[in-house]
């Protein structure tokens, strides 16, 4: 884990018009936050429902447990985790929505719990599942409230808004009730609607949950597109590891409440997969039939067998395959990322 | 987007940030609303409708209690009439700007929503209490004022421009103070989640008030009159106005009002801030 990570160096002109190189504070500072909620815990049936009257029991639910970590100016950072590991209530936390229970953090050199209002002026949280755009009205019109509640200087406004339609590509339908677009043209919308401020920070959280894979890419071209050009900063969670591919070269992964690793994404590779996949395909027509005493035998496509092997077994295994048996083809890869996440995900870190 | 556009530049706020946004919001809040409602013509011209006919049974009765008494609680028919005006007036002002929102508040709670509205770097209470204006009442207001001078003319009230500017001073408190209450009891979602007794509870205040403080004032119920009028003095909020206009002026009552305003304006606002951050934020 990199609690300490390296700020950022940013060149800026001193008086003298010497270059001067300044340390750049963290956008985001997480130190040692958890969030704890009490949960009233329901008795079963009539009699547990009067007693409830009376007398509640109540569970402490960990979402959130002792977490830290920064990220520096203008990183794209995907927050992973399974359901209910805590990845939106970070989110909200930072966002200042909720007070953690313990711990501190600073974004943007504030403490979002605060809700300051220039804190709140300068990022923007999109909720995939959510919608804050005015349902009976045209997106255009919500545009015009986000103007007037940012203060935005309608200049600007019209040129940031021209910009993201262009880049979203949805000139024709600003104009249309949004109750009557499509969930992916909706969630354009939506992403319009959280960068007219030009926020310097973006929380998103999950923003293609549910969209068709078209959409998808569009978003994260999109999504792309905008971190490359304006820099900002970006804090992304998403179940989708094709989103998180495309768009994040650091990822933090959060299970059961804790942050379990936090780094390159190409690193969840040498922390958590223990397996190589070995795929060989044979001289004969089918695989022979002793093959799972050396490893766990996945698919079976006429002469081809995948072959998951412990990592240091590796060549041992390779070995004695080919002194046995007459090999055709063979390969070495490892595991998709998608099923090495989702094993993190189910032993929840313990397999470091 | 363009090529030649300009590096990412954040909009940092403005010098002034005046009260002066807040009516402007209010404008276009209201604006938007009022699109709304007239592409719903159907419902807004129905719910127009009952609150005519609602005002119209009202005064029907008070016309048929007054064939037979000169006076109620010795209120006589003309000033009577303008206390009915005065509360339709105030209770107008009230559901078109903030009743329908204080009553969607709890379920802003129950699905998240609210977080969207939290998010916004203006202020809560105002955002949350009136981003809606529910237009389809709004005649309301329009009809107490309008049953208010047609009192003052058949009771042959000679123009008092200091009755006129207390009055409005006076109703505007009383605004205030039903405001505050409707805060309070809106705050209490944040912990109930479901809302429903406590909105009943608005509607039992709201009839309170909608009595002159004399038919508190014989036996047992002086002690309602007490109690609402000192304590939880929801009956100041049409009392007071409709005293200045059609009754001695009563100092002492106008300086009351003006101090219980400044009072529940503020305790309402902290309770409401405190309700705030016990906010869980529903999981999405």
């Amino acid at each position: 884990m990199r609690n300490n990570r390296v700020p950022t160096d940013q060149t800026v002109p001193n008086h003298d018009s010497e270059a001067l190189t300044v340390k750049m504070p963290p956008i985001i500072e997480v130190d040692h936050i958890s969030k704890n909620y009490s949960v009233f815990r329901k008795k079963e049936g009539f009699k547990g429902a009067v007693q409830g009257l009376f007398k509640r029991e109540y569970n402490t639910v960990e979402a959130v447990k002792d977490i830290s970590f920064s990220i520096e100016s203008g990183e794209f950072v995907a927050f992973l985790g399974p359901n209910g590991a805590g990845k939106t209530t970070t989110l909200k936390m930072l966002s200042g929505l909720i007070y953690p229970s313990q711990g501190t953090a600073k974004v943007l050199g504030y403490v979002p719990w605060e809700r300051q209002d220039q804190y709140r002026r300068q990022f923007s949280l999109v909720m995939g599942q959510k919608n804050q755009l005015w349902w009976d009205l045209p997106a255009s019109d919500s545009f015009e409230l986000h103007r007037e509640i940012y203060n935005i200087p309608k200049q600007q406004f019209q040129q940031t808004l021209g910009e993201l339609i262009e880049l979203l590509g949805v000139k024709d339908l600003t104009r249309q009730a949004v109750r009557e677009l499509s969930l992916g043209e909706r969630m354009k919308m939506e992403l319009i609607a959280a960068l007219l401020h030009r926020p310097r920070l973006l929380l998103l959280d999950e923003p293609t949950i549910g969209l068709d894979v078209v959409a998808q890419v569009t978003i994260q071209k999109c999504l792309r597109e905008y971190h490359e050009r304006n820099k900002v900063t970006v804090l992304l969670t998403s179940h989708y590891m094709r989103d998180v591919e495309a768009l994040c070269r650091r990822v933090l992964v959060i299970a059961h409440g804790k942050l379990i690793y936090d780094g390159e994404l190409s690193g969840i590779r040498d922390k958590f997969g223990q397996e190589k996949i070995l795929k060989i395909e044979f001289q004969a027509d089918a695989p022979p039939p002793d093959l799972s005493q050396y490893g766990l035998v996945g698919t079976i496509e006429g002469p081809t067998v995948e072959l998951r092997v412990e990592r240091p077994n590796v060549a041992e295994v390779l070995s004695n395959i080919l002194a046995r048996h007459t090999i055709a083809d063979v390969s070495v890869q490892d595991p998709p990322l998608e099923q090495l996440i989702a094993r993190v995900f189910e032993e929840g870190g313990t397999g470091e | 987007m363009q090529s030649q556009s300009p590096t990412h530049e954040f909009f940092p706020a403005p010098p002034s940030q005046t009260w002066k946004r807040y009516p402007r919001l209010l404008g276009r809040l209201g604006m938007f609303t009022l699109i709304r409602e007239l592409s719903l013509r159907g419902n807004f011209l129905v719910k127009v409708a009952v609150e005519v006919l609602w005002l119209g049974i009202l005064l029907a009765f008070y016309e048929t209690v007054f064939a037979r008494t000169s006076m109620v609680a010795s209120w006589p028919k003309q000033d009577y009439l303008f206390f009915v005006g005065c509360f339709f007036a105030i209770n107008g002002v009230l559901e078109t700007l903030f009743l329908e929102n204080c009553n969607e508040f709890s379920n802003l709670v129950r699905t998240g929503d609210l977080d969207f509205l939290l998010l916004k770097p203006i202020d809560e209470q105002f955002l949350i209490t009136c981003r809606r204006v529910d237009w389809s009442v709004s005649p309301n207001i329009i009809m107490g004022f309008c049953v208010m001078a047609v009192s003052l003319w058949n009771k042959g009230w000679e123009f008092d421009a200091l009755r006129v500017a207390l009055f409005a001073i006076t109703f505007t408190c009383g605004v205030a103070i039903a405001y505050s209450f409707m805060l309070v009891l809106t705050s209490f979602s944040v912990w109930l989640v479901r809302n429903q007794s406590l909105m009943e509870m608005w509607w039992l205040f709201s009839s309170l008030a909608r009595y002159p403080r004399e038919i508190f004032q014989r036996g047992w119920a002086n002690s309602l009159d007490l109690v609402f009028t000192y304590i939880l003095p929801i009956l100041l909020v049409v009392n007071v106005p409709s005293r200045v206009m059609v009754k001695t002026i009563e100092p002492k009552m106008v300086c009351f009002i003006m101090v219980v305003t400044v009072a529940s304006l503020a305790a309402s606002r902290w309770f409401f801030q405190r309700a705030l951050r016990s906010y869980r934020s529903a999981s999405s």
